[in-house]
């Protein structure tokens, strides 16, 4: 159960005829470091042409550009960040974040971590997680880099969590996962349903986990660059059913989620879940969870 | 570490005066936590806070947070024009005619904290000549700047 057929013909039971996105390179500017209107300034002179990206409060896109966008004084200086359009939306959702307590569970490479720092203007604490050294490594560059000032990074496994003795307003659970076609050429060669299979349970672990340190009124963001619902709404519902979580209403860019995946029914607040088909940005799923759920 | 941190300062006629309670170590790396942050770090911490440095063999080989508190402070400092700015991120030396301004005496030897136009802090560097004697050429060796991230970013 692999290959390019099987998953387009999923995606078609899904409700979404597949076709390649035209994917654009998008960038977020760091405010704790410049006012947009200074960055738009300073981007324009160095001839960098960029477009206020709809849905999102400080994102843009790269229209034309002379250079690499990643290769300039203004992105070596934290003033903005290069990071997928989709990919800046769940840190977005979040209702309050400054002099919060947040986990980043899966923190690395740590483009979220410091839009978190960014939105929280360095205040509070943000405790980023992640279990891979070499990525760890990269998350402590972006973070020196973005000039990010009130997160501790430690090298642990989510599922671990508990360990710290601590409790968190907000918990951001950006996933592993499968992944999407849109931004990996070679998705449908490398992806198997066993795959999905796993990183589903692996997410159901993280979640399972994750929920133990939340605060009461504690908010959590669930995403996914994967479009296969064992990884997004079937674990939504799940987590709905077993731990106690409800699915929020958010305004957000995107489809609701599924109610109905290969005829299982799911609980209808599922539909509260956006679902990003590959477009202009890759494929993306995300909600916002709490605590008071049916369970 | 504060030691190494004040005698780095030094180096660019300038000093510091940090929060030595505040201030973790992490091997030979040293973190600036503020007071929330150090509630939350326990000793297996990976990074915390403020990156100020590292030290071997009793020498700082400073953070870029730690050169902008400095940049803040009255030190050795020299603004350079928009081409030499980005020759320097490039791990390029500065040139004289590159130089636009001068704070501090510019001799041979000393340190400098290179910053752009807009007064941003670029890395720092060491004088080779004295400047006030020099018109052209060769001027300040480029030590470290913040084309350090590109460069981490392709080993990671």
């Amino acid at each position: 159960m692999s290959g390019k057929q099987f998953f387009i013909d999923r995606y078609r039971k899904l409700g979404w005829e597949y076709r390649k996105p035209k994917l654009k390179q998008a960038i977020r500017f760091n405010t704790a470091n410049i006012m947009p209107a200074a960055a738009l300034q300073r981007l324009r002179e160095l001839g960098l042409q960029v477009e206020k990206i709809p849905f999102l409060d400080n994102g843009y896109w790269v229209e034309k550009a002379k250079f690499s966008a990643g290769a300039t004084s203004e992105y070596l200086l934290g003033l903005y960040s290069i990071q997928e359009a989709a990919a800046q939306i769940p840190v977005s959702l979040f209702t309050e974040l400054e002099a919060k307590s947040v986990l980043d569970a899966c923190a690395a490479p740590g483009g979220k971590t410091t839009q978190l720092a960014d939105l929280m203007n360095n205040k509070g604490v943000i405790v980023a997680l992640d279990i891979d050294r070499k990525r760890l490594t990269a998350l402590s560059n972006h973070l020196e880099r973005c000039r990010v000032k009130n997160t501790v990074v430690y090298e642990l496994d989510a599922r671990e969590v508990s360990q710290l003795g601590m409790k968190f307003n907000r918990i951001l659970l950006d996933m592993p996962c499968s992944g999407n076609f849109a931004t990996d050429d070679k998705w449908f060669q490398r992806r198997t349903i066993r795959d999905v299979e796993r990183n589903a349970r692996l997410q159901r672990e993280i979640l399972a986990e994750t929920v133990k340190v939340l605060d009461d009124e504690g908010e959590i963001i669930y995403s996914t660059c994967s479009l296969e619902p064992e990884e997004d709404e079937i674990n939504i519902n799940w987590a709905v059913r077993h731990l106690n979580l409800k699915v929020e209403q958010t305004e957000s860019y995107g489809q609701e989620g599924l109610t109905n995946v290969f005829g299982q029914s799911l609980d209808p607040s599922i539909s509260n879940c956006r679902r990003i088909w590959p477009e202009q940005t890759q494929g993306f799923f995300v909600c916002r969870l709490a605590k008071g759920g049916c369970a | 570490m504060i030691k190494e941190i004040n005698d780095f300062a030094s180096l660019f006629g300038s000093s510091l005066s940090l929060n030595e309670e505040l201030m973790v170590k992490k091997q030979n790396r040293c973190f600036l936590l503020n007071e929330a942050l150090k509630k939350s770090v326990s000793k297996d911490f990976f990074y915390a806070g403020i990156y100020l440095g590292k030290t071997v063999g009793g020498k700082l080989f400073p953070g870029f947070e730690l050169l902008r508190l400095l940049a803040e402070k009255k030190a050795n400092k020299i603004i350079v024009d928009k081409k030499t700015e980005w020759l320097f991120i490039c791990g390029r030396d500065i040139f004289k005619q590159g130089i636009v301004n001068i704070t501090g005496a510019g001799s041979k030897g000393e340190h400098v904290l290179v910053l752009n136009n807009r007064g941003e802090c670029l890395g720092f560097g060491r004088i080779v000549c004295d400047l006030s004697k020099t018109e052209r050429g060769f001027a300040v060796k480029n030590i470290l700047d913040i084309g350090d991230f590109l460069r981490r970013e392709k080993e990671t």
